[in-house]
């Protein structure tokens, strides 16, 4: 998860202590942008706490997923970005990558982007734990 | 960079409403030159020349539009997307949505090159303008929700042509009917009763596609109350109906009521109304694009329950909490910890979010004690000013026309108490709180609503005349407009969605309040009278409900 930047805070901040003071003051409300695609299940789910490291990371989506202009990048125990290269496209909606053979014990965030074919970008974090062996 | 991601999400909607408006003039002048005008040219050569000019400058500027903020919405996408990957431009420029807003932008160029000589429109050409503006609609379906959907995707795909084109025949064409006002009366009613079949088909296909999106969008009467998707849908429904009242006065002055005096009149006022209701209507639709659809939202849907707790009125807060318990430094530690609890939490549950967004903070009882008294003395401000007003349109009460003023008092309201942690409750001073983009935006609407105050006092007092006498109920038409046309939260921000419901009926009296204050102001008298009653009453309604808001 993204630490929330300061003036992100603020604005939300604002939006909810000044939301509708009246109609005519709507151009004062900062507020969060959005997109489309959304997880509808993942593998592993999130918050999974995992006895072994899966081999495989599997999302799927409610768009259509433009492959090509996507990506999923994994942060491990000591927070380093380590990019996954994704699989063929086998499922419009569906997005697959390897995982590296042998990952370490720990906590780990899979941050994945996907451009949905509609021109809309999302973002988004799944969290996991491996245990170890 | 990370400026463009800031603002890619606000600007990408915003964008995306101006698009829609200026292709929706487009394909509707088009349509209401080669289909209207042109057959309207055997029976009344005159008008029909005459009308002509002005649809074809319609299209041109129409045209222009469209080809501008085509180009803007896929250069800021394509900028965002390139970014973001960290990849060059080139390889971003072959994702489909820049091949939609090619074909997009070629179709308008070729309707602007078509439409581009004087003269009459010949039968080549009028077909070529009709070919252009379908293809200007296919690429417009090819970059929409529908194309990326997994599951009935051709039916969406229909749906959302047919809507378009619906709007295309209704909304988009009234900007040339109402220069049409322009021609002798004999010819202005021909044109309106034109019109009137163009304006039922498209009520028809707008219809026809609205029950493709429930089927395919929604799917349930929970999700139009308990997703953002839905509750926008729901407005725009509401505003619909609106316009088919409007509509269905003008097909009565125009076809059934000849004989009303000053009809035409009426009618111009009528389309006028609805011009400003359709520009909110398609604010919300530019707002949709940046939702998921609520079929797809089900977790954390508002329930009907909640949404009876939160607009169940209850005792106004008119007890400021002290200032002190709202202490900066101790509410950000609080804010803080409950934040990185939050995290833990979110961590068992999919999240997504559009590069640059930020993230909702944890909520804090002091904070919303704060906000909670802001809008209800606030509420009772603008309920002051509605009932004001109403006594000022009874005539009886001489000194309520000086209601303007109590404006004043929301204006000093919100330069003092909108943000606590600056000047001058604050510790931080004016000059030094005035980098910070927010406050700024506070003061300035403090400053907004004094100037249209006093500008509304001048005009009650006959002391400013002319075009200044729209500034008040064109600040409203704005306002309602722009509360439709944000962004939103992705998933369902339970808090955030509830504060929203209770900015929707806000914005439908806001737009129909500019309405009725510009139709009293512009006339006829026989309509300004009532008129005169709708606005304050939309008011009073407004006060109403910021007086029962509340957050938790």
């Amino acid at each position: 998860m993204p630490h929330l930047p300061r003036p992100s805070r603020r604005a939300v901040l604002g939006a909810l202590r000044c939301a509708p003071l009246a109609a005519y003051l709507a151009p004062l409300l900062p507020r969060q942008a959005a997109a489309h695609a959304l997880v509808m299940s993942s593998t592993p789910e999130p918050g999974a706490r995992l006895a072994t490291a899966p081999a495989r990371v599997t999302l799927r989506f409610n768009s259509r997923i433009d492959h090509g202009r996507s990506r999923m990048t994994l942060f491990g125990p000591d927070n380093q970005p380590h990019p996954l290269a994704l699989a063929a496209e086998t499922d419009p909606a569906l997005v697959e990558a390897a995982l590296p053979a042998s990952l370490p014990a720990g906590g780990f965030r899979l941050r994945w982007q996907v451009l949905a074919v509609d021109g809309h970008i999302t973002r988004g974090d799944i969290f996991f734990t491996v245990a170890g062996r | 960079m990370e400026s463009l991601l800031d603002l890619y999400g606000f600007f990408s909607v915003v964008l995306q409403a101006l698009l829609l408006l200026s292709r929706t003039v487009l394909l509707g002048s088009v349509i209401f030159w080669t289909l209207l005008v042109v057959p309207l040219g055997e029976a009344m050569p005159g008008a029909a020349h005459q009308l002509a000019g002005t649809a074809r400058r319609l299209v041109l500027g129409a045209g222009l539009a469209t080809l501008g903020f085509t180009f803007l919405a896929a250069a800021l996408a394509v900028l965002a997307l390139a970014a973001t990957l960290d990849s060059g431009l080139g390889a971003v420029l072959g994702a489909d949505f820049v091949r939609a807003a090619l074909g997009a932008m070629a179709a308008t160029t070729l309707l602007l090159l078509l439409a581009r000589p004087e003269g009459g429109l010949e039968p080549g050409r009028r077909f070529g303008l009709l070919a252009a503006a379908a293809v200007l609609l296919g690429a417009a379906v090819a970059g929409s929700h529908a194309m990326a959907r997994t599951e009935s995707r051709a039916m969406l795909m229909a749906a959302t042509f047919i809507h378009q084109v619906g709007a295309a025949l209704w909304i988009g064409g009234l900007p040339a009917l109402w220069l049409s006002f322009r021609l002798p009366e004999r010819a202005t009613r021909a044109v309106g009763q034109r019109y009137s079949p163009f304006a039922v088909a498209g009520v028809g296909l707008i219809l026809l596609g609205a029950l493709g999106f429930w089927l395919g969008y929604i799917g349930g009467v929970p999700a139009v109350y308990g997703t953002a998707y839905g509750a926008m849908a729901a407005t725009k429904f509401i505003l619909l109906g609106l316009l088919l009242a409007l509509g269905g006065a003008n097909y009565l002055l125009l076809h059934r009521l000849e004989t009303v005096p000053a009809g035409l009149l009426r009618v111009k006022r009528f389309i006028e109304s609805e011009m400003a209701l359709g520009v909110a209507v398609l604010a919300i639709a530019g707002s949709l694009t940046s939702v998921p659809p609520a079929r797809d939202l089900v977790d954390d849907r508002v329930t009907w329950h909640e949404v009876v707790e939160r607009f169940t009125p209850g005792t106004p807060r008119l007890t400021s909490p002290s200032h002190q318990d709202l202490a900066i430094p101790a509410m950000q530690a609080q804010l803080d910890a409950e934040w990185q609890a939050a995290q833990q939490r979110q961590a068992e549950r999919p999240q997504a979010f559009t590069p640059g967004e930020g993230l909702l903070p944890p909520r804090n009882a002091q904070d919303i004690a704060w906000s909670e008294y802001n809008h209800n003395w606030s509420g009772i401000v603008v309920l002051l000013v509605g009932l004001a007003a109403l006594l000022d349109a009874s005539r009886k009460v001489p000194f309520t026309r000086h209601w303007p003023l109590l404006f004043l008092i929301l204006a000093f309201f919100l330069l003092i108490r909108s943000d606590p942690e600056v000047w001058p409750l604050g510790e931080i001073g004016l000059f030094e709180s005035l980098r910070d983009p927010e406050v700024v935006q506070h003061k300035l609407a403090a400053l907004l609503v004094l100037g249209f105050a006093l500008a509304e006092w001048a005009v009650r007092l006959g002391k400013l005349t002319g075009r200044y006498r729209y500034v008040f109920p064109l600040s409203m038409l704005a306002g309602g407009a722009l509360l439709l046309a944000h962004t939103h939260a992705i998933a369902n921000f339970k808090e955030l969605l509830l504060v929203e419901l209770s900015h929707l009926p806000l914005a439908i009296c806001a737009l129909v309040g500019g309405c009725a204050r510009m139709i009293e102001l512009r006339g006829p008298d026989v309509l300004a009278r009532r008129a005169a009653w709708v606005w304050p009453a939309c008011l009073v309604i407004i006060g109403s409900f910021l007086l029962i808001y509340r957050e938790a």
